[in-house]
């Protein structure tokens, strides 16, 4: 399955943040998407799920226009995405939040990231630390069937063996075909999984370029100012 | 002995009738956070359909689920209409449900004028029970009231369908991207709602007058069981309606009606005062 996005174009409450995006995700690969805090990569991710109305431009799945679908068609259509922010419900037991994920593996899923979740189901989701939410939204996303991911900055809060483990999760979800829009300030853990990159700044994409390229690197770092 | 088994008997009707015309109430106001100031006219229509159903010659047993269907489909459109339009805005939503009930009001004088109606008793007479004659249909009244209560609690406690309108209420963006269809989902839950009102006035419907006004008693008392029982959890219109229903037989049993009125007020700025207490001492 392959995303599209064409002269893409969104804001927040008419104030306009990204003015015409372009990129593509294809089955088998992690395209990873970097760019400085308030760049736009979370708007991105709304507006391709359809959180935020597009304003402009276009979105294709496979070549079929979504961009006026409403979110709950998009996912059926084989997205999902795991949110940087809130990303489970949480007033809501774990046990409910997967079961609202919607795949009948909750044990497989919260085994994902050993056994810190294990025997927490009936928890609410909200007293977990801000880590483990994390986590559960990721293995929730990971263990759904859609075919085009949006991984909106899962390692933040992570303890590093966790990121290691998430980056691993990642690398066999991009082997078994699915395609990966990973959003991403670890420049490491980026540059280990991504078949590509795309720089967000401004709202605008200002770089791209694929992992083999030499001086990729050095201009990640200029561009993010590391 | 005998006086106070009629008292409580009485208090159980009371928090039957009190708790299925809460419930609709529980579902749009205490979880999806809708002031819905028409709720008391759902009631009136049930009660109608019900007067309809027995001008035609059928069952009064018909008009129970036939209300049901009614309401529903009411409730929906309303809900499709107007309500989706306007939840996000207390003031608005306020506004808009005042001038539903008056338009509501206003349908039923044109259609059915201010003349009391009434639909005889279904089971009339008394049954002797509990060392006491107690009219039987206020029994039957009870039962099918908690038979509502509880199928209702069950459908939003442990079926899907309910932990889609908790989610939808907990956070409506992640619930859009977790690929629930909220707009149906809201749909459904309004109209079930208004459904349970349309029980309720079907049931009631033999007990007393069936006029445009009679929805307007109904109103400050599903209120005050939503408010007593507390929001976000919908077993809490079963202590709210049991508290409710307890303050005013004991107050009625020992004062009058216009007491148990005035203690029922009291009732609602006291449980307001310590909820908010509750809320302060909690973010301290
Ligand atoms: N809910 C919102 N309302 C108004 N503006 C917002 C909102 N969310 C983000 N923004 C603005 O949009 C811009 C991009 O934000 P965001 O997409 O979150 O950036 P990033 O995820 O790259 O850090 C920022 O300038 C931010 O202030
Ligand atoms: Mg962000």
């Amino acid at each position: 399955m392959r995303l599209e996005a064409h002269e893409l174009r969104s804001g927040h409450g008419g104030v306009p943040v990204l003015h015409g995006v372009s990129f593509c995700v294809g089955g088998g690969e992690i395209v990873a998407l970097v760019g400085r805090n308030g760049a736009g990569k979370t708007t991105l991710v709304k507006t391709v799920v359809g959180l935020l109305r597009a304003t402009g431009g276009q979105l294709l799945l496979d070549g079929e226009q979504i961009t006026r679908h409403p979110p709950s068609r998009r996912i059926r259509a084989g997205l999902r995405a795991a949110f940087q922010e809130r990303p489970l419900f949480s007033q809501l037991s774990v046990a409910d939040n997967l079961r609202l994920s919607g795949h009948p593996v909750p044990e497989h899923v919260l085994a994902v990231f050993g056994d810190s979740l294990a025997g927490r189901s009936a928890q609410r989701a909200g007293t977990l630390s801000g880590g483990e939410q994390k986590m559960l939204a990721a293995a929730s996303a990971l263990a759904s069937t859609a075919s085009i991911l949006l991984m909106d900055e899962p390692t933040e809060g992570l303890q590093p063996s966790n990121v290691e483990v998430l980056g691993d999760r990642l690398d066999a979800a991009r082997n078994s075909g699915r395609g990966i829009l990973l959003v991403e300030q670890h420049l490491a853990l980026a540059t280990r999984l991504a078949d590509r990159f795309i720089v967000l700044s401004k709202g605008e994409i200002v770089d791209s370029g694929s992992a083999g390229e030499r001086d990729l690197a050095d201009r990640l770092s200029r561009h993010l100012a590391i | 002995m005998d006086a106070l088994t009629l008292e409580l008997l009485n208090g159980l009707s009371t928090f039957a009738t009190l708790g299925v015309v809460a419930l609709g109430l529980g579902i749009v106001f205490g979880l999806m956070g809708i002031i819905n100031l028409a709720h008391g006219e759902f009631v009136m229509i049930g009660a109608y359909v019900s007067y309809v159903v027995h001008a035609n010659g059928f069952s009064h047993w018909l008009s129970v689920p036939l209300a049901a269907v009614v309401l529903f489909v009411l409730g929906g459109a309303i809900e499709l209409t107007l309500i989706r339009r306007i939840h996000r805005q207390p003031e608005v939503t306020i506004l808009a449900t005042f001038g539903l009930s008056v338009c509501l009001r206003q349908v039923a004088e044109l259609v059915f004028t201010k003349d009391f109606r009434g639909v005889p008793n279904p089971v009339p007479g008394a049954t002797r029970a509990f060392g006491v004659l107690f009219p039987t249909y206020r029994y039957v009244l009870i039962g099918i009231a908690v038979a509502v209560v509880v199928a209702t609690l069950l459908a939003f406690t442990k079926s899907r369908f309910g932990l889609t309108v908790r989610a939808i209420v907990a956070d409506r963006d992640l619930a859009e991207a977790s690929g629930i269809r909220t707009g149906i989902a809201n749909l459904c839950a309004f109209g079930i709602g208004a459904a349970t009102a349309g029980i309720a006035g079907a049931l009631v419907a033999p007990l007393g007058a069936i006029e445009p006004q009679a929805g307007l008693a109904y109103l400050p008392g599903a209120f005050l069981v939503v408010i007593v029982g507390g929001f976000n959890k919908l077993w809490g219109v079963v202590v709210g309606a049991l508290i409710v229903a307890g303050v005013q037989t004991g107050v009625i049993h020992f004062y009058d009606a216009v007491w148990a009125q005035i203690a029922s007020l009291g009732l609602a700025v006291a449980v307001l005062q310590f909820r908010r207490v509750s809320v302060e001492g909690a973010s301290a």
